[in-house]
């Protein structure tokens, strides 16, 4: 009776120590997928810094194209309300989409106002347009790539929440399954940040 | 390409090679027994054919043998790699890098902001960029113990010849080397490398002496150099693997077989026009660096495959593309190319909800 006991109460340790520590192992990895969605965040930011830049400098060469400029700087306006509203409830899908929404838009007035630059060489050459044309070429690089490095910290996280042993504690403790970002989500938001005029 | 493959095929590849070292390591031990016992077993017979004795081996002197050789290797080792975790940033100070500057030049600045981006897709911490600024030579390393001293350094001749594009394959490639402790590795294994060398030495230094360390001397330089040239061998196998891995790593990361396919195929214009006049005085002829370099500079003779720590420009193109390709011509970029010809704007949309 006392050797049963004890058997039972070393499976039961051995059972707990076990979920505990594939518990942690999911924790930690949820807790990447956050980081991996501020490095996001931080991109956006320098995005929406760099913006007025642009704009004060590009205005000096295209007085004719005030609109172009205009929409620009209501797009990002529109970016960074969004973006404060997405950090202030970082788990609403809909502020998440409004999100979305905005920086299509800003990428979009982004695209067309480089596309207007094309047309003026002096604006081409000028030092600072090219610094801060650089500029936003990383910023969009480098937020293709956080979006790639958040993807894959979904896929490692989902790989383990839904693989056997871990899928029964992820299971137990209301782990759901994180979903990736996706290029786009319609054929709607597909075409919108094409330039066009 | 398919990259995920190449990069297991690679680290498995380096697995056995390090396991060979090893296994080179204790061979050279026993050769050097081997050959002593030999020395010892002549010099008996010539003994005992004059005197009536019989020698026995002496007291310990398989200990003593084990002992001093694996003594000089393991010292040896130590010493060597002790020197070269002074640090990445001396070693590109030492052949003549300066740090990048973002704010004065425009190709720099690229340089330092696609070096950030691949940090983020890597996710690695971020090296310190430095230029050698009199390269003419499209060419790249990177150097480092670990994260804190690692550096990434590019030559002028890249900065101004390739595009944003096969930059960001080039940086890639280093950031590679870097994340998988290539630098570190590579490091290690010419540590070891230096002490077979020694053993060899060794040898050396007891021939000198003459009269019977003629014979011992003779025995010990016989093992020694066959352990180094082994070493050698199998320090430039181990490199060539992980330069196959870093390649597939750039072609992973960037999602662009033309970024460092690119480079490559530029390279090997360069090699064909000779246009690399600038190179002897650049520093980047070091032979501290030579297997650290993107490309090494190329080296002849029947048996340089056996030895080159890189494999054939060749090679890494046509595991790149999948198929061979002919060289690319240069092209001096000017400085907003491919600022302009940046593709669409990346969009975002999310779907579902962030954590």
């Amino acid at each position: 009776m006392m050797i049963l006991t004890w058997g039972l109460l070393i499976v039961v340790a051995v059972l707990l120590v076990w979920g505990v520590a594939i518990y942690n192992r999911l924790v930690q990895l949820r807790n990447r997928i956050a980081n991996a969605f501020g490095q996001i965040d931080v991109q956006l930011k320098r995005r929406h810094d760099l913006v007025p830049n642009l704009v004060e400098v590009a205005r000096a060469y295209l007085a004719h194209e005030s609109a172009t400029l205009e929409a620009v700087i209501r797009a990002r306006g529109q970016a960074q309300t969004a973006a404060a509203a997405a950090r202030a409830q970082p788990t609403s899908a809909a502020s998440i989409g409004a999100l979305a929404l905005a920086e299509n838009a800003l990428g979009g007035s982004l695209g067309r106002l480089m596309a207007v630059a094309e047309n003026y060489p002096d604006l081409k050459a000028d030092a600072t347009m090219k610094s801060l044309s650089e500029e936003l070429t990383s910023t969009e690089n480098r937020l293709g790539f956080a979006r790639q490095a958040y993807n894959d910290q979904v896929l490692d996280f989902n790989n383990e929440a839904t693989q056997f042993p871990d899928l029964i504690v992820a299971r137990l403790l209301g782990f759901a399954t994180a979903a990736m970002l996706e290029a786009t989500r319609n054929e709607a938001e597909r075409a919108a940040p094409q330039v066009r005029f | 390409m398919r990259f995920f493959d190449h990069q297991q095929a690679a680290r498995a590849e380096t697995r056995r090679l390090l396991l060979a070292f090893v296994l080179a390591v204790i061979l050279l031990v026993a050769a050097v027994h081997g050959a002593l016992v030999l020395a010892w077993l002549l010099l008996a017979a010539f003994i005992s054919a004059l005197l009536p004795v019989s020698l026995s081996f002496p007291t310990g002197f398989l200990a003593v043998n084990v002992g001093v050789s694996l003594l000089l290797v393991l010292g040896g080792w130590w010493v060597e790699t002790s020197q070269l975790r002074a640090g990445g940033l001396r070693l590109a100070q030492r052949v003549g890098a300066r740090e990048a500057r973002p704010s004065v030049s425009q190709v720099e600045q690229r340089f330092c902001n696609v070096l950030d981006e691949l940090c983020i897709a890597g996710g690695v911490a971020r090296p310190q960029p430095v230029v050698l600024a009199r390269a003419d030579a499209i060419n790249a390393f990177a150097a480092g113990w670990d994260e804190h001293d690692a550096v990434i350094a590019v030559t002028q001749g890249a900065l101004d010849q390739l595009t944003r594009e096969e930059l960001q394959g080039m940086v890639a490639h280093e950031l590679s080397h870097l994340r998988e402790g290539d630098t570190r590795l590579k490091m290690q294994l010419a540590g070891m490398v230096y002490g077979l060398e020694l053993v060899y030495n060794f040898g050396d230094t007891v021939r000198e002496r003459g009269g019977l360390g003629t014979l011992f001397g003779s025995a010990i330089m016989g093992a020694g150099f066959a352990g180094w040239l082994a070493g050698r061998m199998l320090k430039a196998a181990v490199s060539r693997q992980r330069e196959f891995l870093a390649d597939a790593r750039a072609v992973q990361w960037t999602r662009s077989r033309d970024g460092l396919g690119g480079v490559l195929r530029k390279v090997m214009t360069q090699r064909r026009d000779g246009a690399m006049q600038r190179l002897g005085r650049s520093g980047i002829d070091h032979p501290a660096l030579q297997h650290m370099l993107l490309v090494e500079a190329g080296a002849d003779g029947p048996w340089a495959d056996w030895f080159a720590s890189h494999p054939t420009l060749a090679q890494r193109v046509r595991r790149i593309y999948g198929r061979p390709m002919g060289p690319l011509p240069l092209a001096p970029q000017p400085d907003n190319s491919a600022i302009f010809a940046a593709g669409p704007f990346s969009e975002l949309a999310f779907d579902g909800k962030a954590p």
